[in-house]
């Protein structure tokens, strides 16, 4: 009996080729416009050069080490700036069709002239700060020891760097793969859409083959679990398509637990498919309001969980905890980072936990529901 | 006694579906269950099958009570709806596998059944299309292949010709013969009263979820007055003709329009002659004349004063 | 009129639908674009974000006080013990952005001039980090130069010098236009964001209505009645139309209110024009969508990535600044993109003239060129699917 059902639920499934094809496409198609548009984020030579201007004066001019400065950070291919020297007037109007992040004016101190406070002002003002500040140092050390000029100016070109990198864990704390973790859980709770249909399709006052079903000698929860095999079953190679994808295809690292990857996904597929089956039973409305609630939760559970703004999932574990905890899509994400960035289970067999809790609270919430065999009205 | 009904009620809120209906089904018997919309015919069979939970009332298939559990009982009850319940995903070969197969585990005996079952509805040129592409009848064909396949004892048909052309219509009445003849018991139910007429041993009207008549096509229209309904047309009539007319005995009516006279006589023996005495009498002109017996609209009319057709 | 109103009541039918998607879509948009705005310096004070870091010396002395004392300028304290799991649940919950360690022995070898190095342990991407190491770097650079030329310098004395050397500041003018400088900054977001937000629910809510009345069965019927096909389609077009507008003024509505201060000047006007004009290609879109794919589920598949996606490589979950130029030349094959550089635009603006409007206009024409041909697309496959 399990066969039977089985396949031909798959033989349904399979043959609605517009939905499997989306289903199974639309994962894909985000990873890579992920890819595309996450390409540059970790890439620190994505930097380009600053547009700035400085007033050309006689405290300009006569202040050489400034210039000088200047002229060196503005030239060469890794330059920071690019400079234009030009009146005041000039600069202000460049400054006002935002031509330039801002205008220096050489006085005491430097000052410089910005329209807004956004990055490159920011770097524009600490490469000021910086020169101004060693030139500080400069003046105090050659008031204590004249002589040291020479070999000041070698030093001045030596410069250090003091902080390296240290890695708390085995991998590096790594920003994108967040969201390609947020999208493998979307993708997982979309399953919920498979779970919506087995739930109709059992329910006689909902659907007229649950009545031929419900007529026949075979017990209706083992043909809801059988044909609920079926839906979890594609599902799931749904899935994995999108985890080879992601890895083989992309590049996206998962860390080396690659077993326990696969049983996150598992999960998290049952997950979803059986939160469709939960809300398709409990909601007795019409289909399309069903849809919504489905649509709503994921994509809200999508939002907190950092898909769309990464911070998202911090503002929400540092404001209002609970709730990282109860959105399954924050669970699953979590779980697969927990494996990626941690040495240890804890943190991953925690979050596994909460999941699996909600299993039992879909699965048990939609066999309440479907077990009635008798209906009040058909 | 196949299936037996004692006071069953349904109520839906304060409608009463079905009020205290009892009926009793015998093996081999086509029963009929008739009655307008709304009468409560389908609610019936969905009780009876389990599927409907009712308030009050015992229900017995096979000598067993019948419980949603009931496997055994189920396993010989097939089912033709209303609602065409078939997968759209699935040939019709497929559809009838999948049902036949929710009651036939064997492989080599579940395939024989299916061919026999698409042999019996003519469905074989039109194995491997999908139901989309099937005319109405076509569809109604495949929705009792379903039914039926397994070949169980009891068969409940719900009203299977609706919507169907009139070649499709008289195969799925005489299918139904056959399948009788073959020795299951059936159920039948419409609103067609043609057809109950034409192969229902056994008739039962319903009307507002109570049993007004139950017996054979015979016993039921022994059950009214009413006689022949005889049909003159003439060209000629006068008033006084007319009430002449009126006064013969076993006349329950006669109305003269459009050239038509019909005369509604009643229960008994040579009325179309008395009839026939009176025009030669008068000298009255015809051209057509036609005798019909009382149908079962006629039944359901006399007895709850409104058609079954509504 | 009878087509426009089974669509007005089709609409009204579903209204719980639309309801829940512009509920869930609106308030989502509100929530981002209060955090987005509050993460970018929202103040027209030049203040630097501060980060949370751990500073964990093991050891102490002047210079490293010295260090503190200076970082105190980019950096918050947070206590942490020293311990790996802590260190680990610390940034991966972001409580800190930033682990610094001083190790045993790093004061002596400095003082010596010995080229030793403090470990830092990041989240990586953090903007405010880099303060922190150019904050550490200048210091110690600047320590060295003293270290290195002015021999035997105590401690104390270097840390005093450091302390006046880091003193100076830039002096910062920051011009703005009006007197009350407003900040477009929550619009900017907010209208952005509408990429996603309003062009889901154009999308689920429209082909919630075009699945009903391009039903074959009901399009066979309409189709022999009395009623011209180009009548019916206007009409329908017509009901879309409404349907566009209504949800465009839900969402804008919210917007304004939420943000009602900066919401009084010339720059709002564009932000509803150029909305306004997104909103009618996204109905084009939805429009475009609908004829092609008849299954529900394929619908939420395809409007999620026709959103999502557009939006990652258009601008608007990623900044502008951090996609590559290859992307963004693919980008601007979809409106979104020009939607995305209009708004941007528009919050800049503070000079109303025309050299600076017209790269608004020609990126509104663009979004309605992408409106005419996906609408056109749309009727000639509807058109080929009439004779199914």
């Amino acid at each position: 009996m399990f066969a039977h059902i089985f396949i031909n639920r798959l033989k349904c499934l399979l043959r609605d080729r517009e939905t499997i094809f989306w289903t199974m496409m639309f994962p894909l198609l985000l990873a890579v416009f992920f890819n595309m548009a996450l390409l540059n984020v970790n890439n620190d030579e994505m930097f380009k050069a600053i547009d700035i201007a400085v007033v050309d004066d006689s405290s300009y001019q006569s202040d050489r080490h400034f210039k000088a400065a200047l002229d060196e950070a503005s030239k060469g291919d890794g330059r920071l700036f690019n400079l234009t020297v030009t009146s005041k007037d000039n600069a202000d109007e460049l400054l006002n069709e935002n031509k330039i992040a801002g205008y220096i004016v050489v006085e005491e101190p430097i000052k410089l002239v910005v329209n807004k406070s956004g990055i490159n002002q920011a770097i524009v003002k600490s490469f000021i700060d910086s020169y101004m500040q060693t030139a500080s140092s400069v003046n105090s050390i050659l008031f204590e020891k004249p002589n040291a000029q020479q070999e000041l100016v070698s030093s001045l070109n030596e410069r250090q760097q003091y902080v390296k990198e240290v890695s708390a864990t085995n991998a590096e704390p790594n920003n994108v793969l967040n969201y390609f973790y947020t999208l493998i859980a979307m993708a997982c709770m979309y399953g919920c859409f498979f779970g919506m249909r087995e739930a109709s399709d059992i329910q006689a006052d909902i659907s007229p083959l649950a009545a031929r079903v419900n007529i026949s000698p075979v017990h209706k929860l083992k043909a809801f679990i059988y044909s609920f095999c079926a839906s979890l079953i594609l599902h799931l190679f749904e899935i994995f398509i999108l985890l080879m994808f992601l890895r083989f295809v992309l590049g996206v690292d998962f860390g080396p637990k690659t077993g326990y990857v696969i049983l996150t996904s598992v999960l998290g597929s049952i997950t979803g498919v059986s939160f469709g089956a939960f809300v398709s039973a409990i909601v007795k409305k019409s289909e399309n309001i069903k849809i919504a609630i489905l649509l709503g939760v994921s994509m809200t559970g999508s939002f907190l969980a950092g898909m769309m703004y990464q911070n998202m999932k911090y503002i929400v574990a540092q404001n209002v905890p609970v709730l990282s905890y109860l959105n399954p899509v924050n669970l699953l994400t979590d779980a697969f980072y927990s494996l990626y960035y941690y040495d240890t289970f804890s943190r991953y067999a925690l979050n596994i936990g909460f999941l699996c809790i909600f299993i039992v609270v879909f699965s048990f919430g939609t066999y309440l529901i479907i077990r009635r065999r008798k209906y009040a009205s058909l | 006694m196949i299936i037996k009904v004692k006071n069953l009620v349904k109520r839906y809120g304060d409608l009463i579906a079905l009020d205290h209906l009892s009926l009793s089904v015998n093996e081999g018997e086509v029963f009929g269950l008739l009655g307008p919309n709304g009468s409560g015919k389908t609610t019936a069979i969905n009780c009876i099958l389990s599927l409907l939970k009712y308030d009050k009332g015992e229900i017995e298939i096979f000598g067993q009570p019948m419980t949603p559990d009931a496997y055994n009982i189920k396993r010989d009850i097939g089912i033709v709806m209303q609602n065409v319940a078939v997968y759209n995903e699935l040939t019709v070969y497929e559809n009838i596998d999948y049902f036949c197969g929710l009651y036939v585990q064997d492989k080599k005996l579940r395939k024989k059944l299916v061919d026999e079952a698409i042999d019996f509805v003519e469905l074989s040129e039109f194995t491997k299309f999908y139901p989309k592409k099937l005319s109405g009848g076509l569809l109604r064909r495949l929705n009792i292949a379903c039914g039926i396949a397994h070949k169980p004892k009891l068969i409940i048909l719900d009203e299977p010709t609706v919507a169907v052309d009139p070649q499709s219509r008289n195969r799925i009445l005489e299918g139904i013969l056959e399948l009788n003849r073959q020795g299951a018991t059936i159920i039948y139910t419409s609103h067609y009263m043609e057809e109950v007429e034409q192969i229902c041993s056994r008739i039962m009207i319903l009307d507002k979820g109570k049993a007004i008549a139950t017996g054979t096509k015979d016993e039921l229209k022994a059950m009214i007055s009413m006689g022949e309904k005889i049909t003159v047309e003439t060209y000629s009539l006068s008033e006084e003709q007319l009430s002449r007319l009126r006064r013969l005995p076993n006349i329950a009516s006669a109305e003269y329009k459009n050239q038509t006279l019909e005369i509604k006589s009643n229960k008994g023996q040579h009325n179309l002659e008395t009839i026939l005495e009176f025009i030669k009498k008068e000298g009255i002109r015809f051209g057509k004349i036609y005798s019909e017996m009382p149908t079962l609209n006629d039944v359901f009319l006399e007895i709850t004063g409104k058609g079954l057709r509504d | 009129m009878q087509v426009f109103k089974l669509c007005l009541k089709v609409l009204k039918k579903n209204k719980a639908t639309m309801l829940i998607y512009i509920v869930v879509f609106l308030v989502v948009s509100l929530i981002m674009s209060s955090a987005m705005t509050k993460d970018e310096q929202a103040d027209n004070l030049f203040i630097q974000k501060k980060s949370n870091i751990a500073f964990i010396s093991q050891e102490n002395s002047p210079l490293i006080d010295g260090l503190k004392n200076e970082l105190e300028k980019v950096a918050n304290f947070v206590e942490l013990p020293d311990e790996k799991e802590a260190l680990q649940d610390a940034l991966y919950f972001r409580s800190v952005s930033y682990i610094l360690r001083i190790p045993k022995g790093f004061t002596e070898s400095f003082m010596k001039g010995e080229n030793v190095q403090l470990e830092k342990t990041t989240v990586p991407d953090s903007l405010s980090n880099t303060y922190i190491d150019l904050c550490i770097d200048n210091y110690l650079n600047n320590a060295r130069l003293y270290v290195q030329h002015v021999g035997d310098i105590s401690q104390e004395s270097l840390v005093l010098h450091l302390k006046s050397d880091l003193s100076v500041n830039t002096s910062v003018e920051l011009k703005t236009k009006s007197d009350k400088a407003q900040n477009h900054i929550y619009a900017n977001y907010f209208f952005n964001y509408m990429a996603y937000s309003l062009l889901s629910v154009l999308i689920l809510g429209m082909t919630a209505l075009m699945l009903v009345f391009y039903d074959n069965n009901l399009r066979r019927r309409n189709a022999c009645s009395p009623v011209s096909a180009r009548s019916m389609n206007l009409q329908f077009i017509l009901a879309s139309l409404l349907f566009t507008v209504f949800t465009w003024m839900i969402m804008v509505i919210f917007c304004l209110l939420y943000n009602l201060d900066n919401s009084f000047n010339l720059n709002t006007v564009y932000f509803l024009i150029n909305s306004l004009v997104f909103a009618v290609c996204g109905a084009s879109i939805s429009f475009l969508i609908g004829n092609l794919v008849k299954s529900a589920n394929a619908i939420s598949a395809i409007s999620n990535v026709v959103t999502l996606g557009l939006c990652f490589i258009s601008g608007v979950f990623v900044p502008v600044e951090f996609l590559g130029d290859s992307v963004l030349r693919i980008a601007s094959f979809t409106p979104t993109y020009w939607f995305v550089n209009a708004n941007n635009r528009i919050a800049e603006l503070t000079e109303f003239n025309f050299s600076n409007i017209e790269p608004i206009l020609s990126c509104m024409l663009i979004q309605l060129g992408f409106a005419l041909a996906f609408f056109v697309v749309a009727l000639v496959i509807s058109k080929r699917r009439r004779f199914e």
